[in-house]
């Protein structure tokens, strides 16, 4: 029996995460990945008018906000027979858009970066720049009055965190002009999405914000400094942090798991919905040398409940039919994350995943030209990457909005099918930052009946299942070297580059039985 | 000047100032020298802890969504964030021991974000211990008590759910708690009350559900620039009609006359939009039956009879009137 530790909580995500971990000759041989708060959405909904879903389901999660009002909102299009008109796509697409820069920024530099360098090494920088003077002078008054909260306390740096003066404080620099960054983008997205976090303008049949041209133009303004950012900060830094410092430990493969994913597809790229930007589809264990890719199949998308607080089901479930009812008392259940699974096996969803199964050639550049395995590294790199992607896909369509508008007859929504249809059912895909997002809706007598969602963070934050394989963060942990069980510096680098997402992951009780057992507290 | 600005010029702060006294809407109640002198005064920077329950994060990426004062001025200069999960380096052991020692000193800022689960301890636990044992410890030496967003305020969405969220003021009955109760907190609110409480050191007036005045005397409908529509009868029924853009939004489920904030004239985002002004309708989401009594959000229902039957009154001022 080796030493268990636990890091409870695991901070800079979205959420309440506790990891254990069993440590084996410095290495990590077990590992449990536990989601520690529950709130129950579903029960909330049922009984009620299914338009409500959209705006309650953003509610999920505050980091990656309005993701789940987008997959309701197509779940809603879908049973109400709804036909979102191109210019309702095209703005949806925008304010998404928007919300993948800012939150693909905001984990690389403000949640991850700084498990990467040695802040304190600042203090020795000598150069002669004024910016990364005023930054080494911001961060000298801290230590020289004692208060360096939040960036301390923190793990000790270890071999791979960045110690060379000039290096860690251009990293720095870059992290606070990051964080101005962030706001640039979620202004950006609020011109159409009208605030945030928490849109408010993606409804079923497709948005309330009818656009004019010098919004258009506003917004396409504010993407050009984003981009600029994009395109000679961020990936520069990703690549040559990951490519340069990090290497061994992005050829090592740091973190790589099961090395199955999972991606269903998003964003329209035409008015039929005929070309994606992300690509649909499946890859079980990956060689990239050669990559097969599967055909995404949602029927095969099944929930397990046996490791989780939630009364045991004799089989796991398809969303439609699932029927979680709480259940705290269960001894053999150590979260409140369920376990999906795509035809019985685990599968990682999320950056990666998109890039592996676009087949995507920078990516694979850096497979084939570093010897970079799947991992820590490739995941943020997968991100950087992906992030080029969307600005360039926002470009067009800011130029197919600006061709829509001054058409005749320019529509953002479908009107004829705003009223609840007696009976339906439908389902939402979508992408998100974090991967595949699936929202399942069954309506009956005008009212919700049954209401369903899988999101990314229960892709790779799930327990074990019936079969008694781990989920993807507890796979990618084994064999993670743990010098020093004190400081398991490790073992957050891993978790943290899935851009974990507890609150999203964690939503689900039965509406039905409005199953809560009661208990005495305190 | 303290050491407290060293390295910052004397224009900068002045601006900072400015954008302080512009954000908390205070000028009458402070002059602009007061803010000054308080802020150059403080000999060091006020400990902050914010605690996290069944929330969803949203308020604290509202609080970095502020662009004047920027997010890293707040973090690095203006305050010392002792305990963040979102924000803060340390992790596990760690992060719990920088909160208990900062509990021992108390005097510090209590921000909380997310409600209590009141149905069992064990829906939220952090560092294998209740939220609800960790507010009450926290709560305790805490010089003043923010309650940031609906959830800690009225409990909001996880009220109505199995889980029974729990506000911060049901919990701590004898404290004084701020409430900011927009869903998210708005930026604006949650860095003008926690610059008026190291200004003022105490909360600025509060309405009886325990809002600033400040923010939430007036309805959205008060301030709202499709008012006249809703007096002439004028309601929006299709989004893709040049006509009716302007209209009023009461027939797409707004609440607006029937809640209390300021959304109307500060908007959101540093003033880019809000929901009225993207045409979707104010949800009340500062208001204590949201989200459960403002259902159905997008059609009439309960609230609009409610603000139907007070227009009938005569109750809601005409807008030339006002």
């Amino acid at each position: 029996m080796g030493k268990r530790i636990t890091i409870d909580p695991v901070t800079r995500i979205e959420g309440h995460l506790k990891i254990e971990i069993e440590i084996e000759n410095g290495k990590v041989k077990d590992a449990w990945s536990s989601g520690t708060m529950a709130r129950g959405f579903e029960a909330l909904l049922l009984g009620r008018d299914p338009r409500d879903a959209s705006y309650v389901t953003s509610r999920f999660c505050g980091v990656c906000f309005s993701v789940h009002q987008m997959a309701s909102a197509r779940a809603l299009d879908a049973a109400f027979g709804a036909k979102v008109p191109w210019g309702g796509t095209l703005l949806r697409n925008l304010v998404m858009g928007a919300e993948y820069i800012y939150d693909h920024m905001v984990h690389f530099y403000h949640l991850s970066a700084l498990d990467y360098l040695d802040i304190m090494a600042i203090a020795k920088y000598t150069g002669k720049d004024p910016e990364l003077n005023k930054v080494r002078d911001k961060i000298v008054s801290l230590i020289q009055r004692g208060d360096t909260f939040p960036l301390t306390p923190r793990y000790e740096p270890d071999e791979f965190c960045v110690k060379d003066p000039d290096v860690v404080i251009s990293a720095v620099k870059h992290y606070l002009d990051a964080l101005q960054m962030q706001i640039k983008a979620k202004n950006m997205g609020v011109i159409f999405g009208g605030r945030a976090p928490h849109y408010q303008s993606i409804v079923v049949g497709g948005v309330t914000m009818f656009p004019d041209i010098n919004q258009v133009a506003r917004f396409h303004s504010m993407l050009d400094e984003l981009a600029t950012f994009v395109n000679e900060v961020y990936i520069p830094d990703v690549i040559s942090f990951g490519m340069g410092p990090l290497l061994p430990l992005a050829r090592a493969g740091l973190g790589g798991g099961h090395q199955n994913y999972l991606c269903c597809g998003a964003f329209e790229m035409d008015e039929v919905g005929s070309k994606l930007l992300f690509q649909p589809g499946v890859i079980v264990g990956l060689n990239p040398v050669e990559i097969k890719i599967k055909p995404f199949n949602p029927q095969k998308i099944t929930e397990s409940v046996h490791s989780s607080w939630y009364k045991k089901e004799s089989k796991p479930k398809h969303p439609y039919d699932g029927t979680q009812v709480f259940d705290l008392e269960r001894k053999d259940a150590y979260t409140f994350v369920k376990a999906p699974r795509y035809n019985n096996l685990p599968m990682e969803v999320g950056p990666l995943a998109r890039a592996f199964v676009d087949k995507d050639a920078t990516l694979l550049g850096l497979v084939k030209d570093y010897g970079v395995k799947s991992g820590v590294v490739a995941r943020h790199a997968a991100r950087a990457i992906e992030t080029k992607k969307i600005v360039d896909a926002m470009y067009y369509w800011c130029d197919e909005l600006t061709a829509a508008m001054v058409k005749p007859g320019f529509k953002i929504h479908d009107t004829e099918h705003w009223d609840p249809p007696a009976e339906g059912e439908g389902t939402g895909f979508f992408e998100p930052p974090r991967g595949c997002l699936g929202h399942w809706i069954r309506i009956k007598d005008k009212k919700i009946a049954n209401y369903q969602a899988i999101v990314p963070s229960t892709w790779n934050a799930s327990p074990r299942d019936e079969r008694g394989i781990r989920g993807q963060y507890e796979e990618s942990l084994i064999g993670v070297p743990v010098p020093d069980p004190e400081n398991p510096i490790n073992v957050v680098r891993v978790i943290r580059s899935f851009d974990p997402c507890l609150a999203c992951a964690i939503h689900l009780i039965d509406p039905k039985t409005n199953g809560v057992r009661k208990f005495l507290v305190e | 000047m303290s050491e407290i600005f060293k390295g910052v010029t004397r224009r900068d702060f002045l601006k900072y100032c400015t954008a302080v006294a512009a954000t908390l809407g205070i000028s009458e109640l402070f002059t602009f020298e007061k803010i000054v002198h308080a802020l150059e005064t403080a000999s060091k920077k006020p400990p902050v802890i914010w605690l996290e329950g069944q929330d969803c994060a949203g308020c604290t990426i509202s609080l970095i969504s502020i662009a004047d004062p920027t997010p890293a001025s707040l973090i690095l200069d203006k305050i010392s964030i002792r305990y963040h999960e979102t924000i803060m380096v340390a992790a596990g052991h760690q992060a719990e021991k920088a909160r208990e020692e900062t509990i021992k000193d108390g005097g510090y800022v209590l921000i909380v974000e997310g409600s209590i689960p009141a149905a069992d301890d064990r829906y939220c636990m952090v560092a294998g211990k209740s939220f609800r044992a960790t507010v009450k410890e926290t709560a305790e030496k805490a010089a003043v008590i923010i309650a940031a967003g609906a959830c800690s305020s009225f409990g909001g969405i996880p009220k109505a759910t199995p889980s029974k969220g729990i506000p911060v003021k049901e919990l701590l009955p004898g404290k004084t708690v701020i409430n900011l109760s927009t869903c998210p907190v708005h930026m604006d609110h949650l860095v003008g009350t926690i610059v008026y409480f190291l200004v003022a050191k105490k909360a600025p007036p509060l309405d009886k559900l325990r809002r600033p005045l400040i923010y939430f005397s007036q309805t959205v409908h008060e301030n709202c620039r499709r008012r006249g529509h809703f007096d002439a009868d004028e309601y929006l029924t299709n989004w893709n009609d040049p006509a009716q853009r302007e209209w009023c939004l009461l027939q797409k489920g707004c609440k607006g006359p029937d809640t209390y904030a300021d959304c109307t004239i500060r908007r959101w985002n540093n003033g880019i939009n809000s929901c009225i002004d993207c045409g979707a309708p104010c949800q009340g989401c500062a208001e204590p039956g949201f989200y459960g009594e403002m259902s159905p959000l997008y059609a009439e229902g309960p609230v609009t009879e409610k603000i139907r039957a007070k227009k009938a009154a005569g109750l809601i001022p005409r807008k030339e009137d006002a």
